[in-house]
């Protein structure tokens, strides 16, 4: 489906990931990278197999020897009195509106769900504009439009920046990037992402951005306030 | 559904081929839940089938500790692992008659209802936002599953002797079910029953083998 996908999470994500272990706006974005990216799909699968073999491996596994087990058949009755469900309830959602492109943007299941409660875009340096959503008090998650032609402010990161891109394509001093690719940058990098057909990606920061020349310097309390709003539950 | 399908595509076989294909289904046998031997796939199959509650407390008494270990692997919390084994079991017996033979083992199955349980549980007990649930991240089929719904090709005729033929080049699980279904005129329910398979597993089969007949008729006309 997506041969071109160069830049995928790692094994070491994907095991966290299938395993239950990532915060949700980590899930989130590795889960809508697995749905873009046939390869990533499979090795997730792999991997899932290989932990449910884990666990049902009492070597391997730290069952517990007693669990107290006459509380049990109290909740076992209720269990068994519970209706049985007949169909899964499938949401099929794909297309979601994106007012600061004027156009519909088919998305990963997971960030149309996320995005179907409206977005709030707000503008930042460089062309850029931003939508934050709420997922967890651990990641600022957005999505991010970057008009055609625009520039971001060059930057690192204190901690990591995850990077999905949904529609078009930006480059930087490291690369170019199409869609489905799954970007992480950290503080060892110092980097400028430009686009001149614009681009939509959707990305997830586990500490604040850093503007590394010029006057945008001056934004760097700014981004701090951003990631402490971010992870903090919107009243 | 499916039976708008049987009547838009003419699709019908005669009793001669319904016999020929009945001599070749197995007789039927109730699944023993007694026996120790019983694999999880029989006993979760049994409770979707039939509310078998003898064959969930079975899975019950085999998938506790288990469903525990996790929860103290991903929450570190004893009481919140305690809570999951009735998030997760209650939700084995909620969605038995959906679980699916064809797509893997009754351990994954387990696995992947307790790992969404937990990670809802956290979810809540961390009061964040309800937007995004387990289900979404890790959806029942990542892969795209076939459409359900028939695209209507415009009445067309097609010989029964070519139905028969293209009904033979079907595997041996589709054409079961298929027949179960058209020729047999049994329910999914006692089709799903008297194969011995999940019911899940029943509507997939039918699924694959409709979309199966339709290509062949296709590629034909």
């Amino acid at each position: 489906m997506n041969a071109e996908v160069k830049l995928h999470p790692s094994t070491e994500m994907l095991n966290l990931f299938v395993q239950g272990e990532l915060a949700i706006g980590n899930s989130v974005i590795v889960s809508a990278h697995v749905e873009l990216c046939e390869a990533c799909g499979e090795r997730a699968k792999e991997l899932q197999a290989l932990a449910v073999s884990t666990w049902v491996d009492p070597s391997l596994s730290s069952e517990p020897a007693e669990l107290g087990e006459d509380s049990f058949s109290t909740m076992l009755e209720n269990i068994v009195k519970a209706p049985q469900l007949k169909s899964e309830l499938v949401v099929d959602l794909h297309e979601v509106e994106f007012e600061v492109m004027n156009a519909n943007i088919s998305l990963p299941k997971v960030l149309a769900k996320a995005a179907a409660e409206g977005l709030n875009w707000h503008k930042s340096p460089g062309g850029i504009s931003e939508a934050n959503i709420f997922l967890d008090d651990e990641t600022q998650c957005e999505f991010i439009y970057m008009a055609p032609g625009s520039r971001a402010p060059v930057h690192t990161h204190e901690g990591s920046e995850m990077t999905l891109i949904l529609h078009g394509s930006f480059s930087d001093d490291l690369g170019e990037y199409k869609k489905s690719d799954f970007i992480v940058r950290d503080k060892q990098h110092q980097h400028q992402p430009a686009t001149e057909d614009g681009c939509l990606c959707f990305a997830v920061l586990d500490s604040p951005l850093k503007f590394t020349q010029g006057l945008a310097r001056f934004l760097n309390p700014y981004n701090r306030y951003k990631f402490k709003k971010a992870v903090s539950r919107p009243a | 559904m499916y039976r708008n399908y049987e009547a838009q595509q003419g699709f019908s076989i005669d009793r001669g081929l319904a016999v020929r294909l009945s001599s070749m289904v197995t007789s039927s046998q109730d699944i023993d839940v007694e026996a120790s031997a019983v694999s999880d796939e029989a006993l979760l199959i049994a409770v979707g089938n039939k509310q078998d509650v003898e064959a969930f407390n079975q899975l019950f008494e085999r998938y506790t500790k288990k469903i525990f270990a996790l929860g103290m692997k991903l929450t570190r919390n004893e009481q919140l692992s305690k809570d999951l084994i009735q998030e997760a079991m209650l939700n084995v017996w909620q969605k038995a008659p959906l679980y699916d033979l064809d797509k893997g083992s009754a351990q994954g199955w387990i696995y992947t209802l307790g790992r969404n349980r937990c990670f809802d549980m956290l979810r809540k007990q961390k009061r964040q936002p309800n937007c995004i649930s387990a289900d979404d991240i890790w959806p029942p089929d990542f892969s795209d599953e076939p459409s359900m719904v028939h695209q209507d090709t415009g009445g067309q005729e097609v010989e029964l002797d070519l139905i028969k033929r293209y009904f033979d080049e079907l595997s041996e699980p589709q054409r079961e079910a298929v027949e179960q279904i058209y020729i047999k005129d049994r329910t999914h329910e006692e089709a799903a029953a008297y194969l011995q398979i999940p019911l899940g597993t029943l509507k997939s089969r039918l699924r694959l083998a409709l979309k199966n007949l339709q290509k062949l008729i296709q590629v034909q006309t």
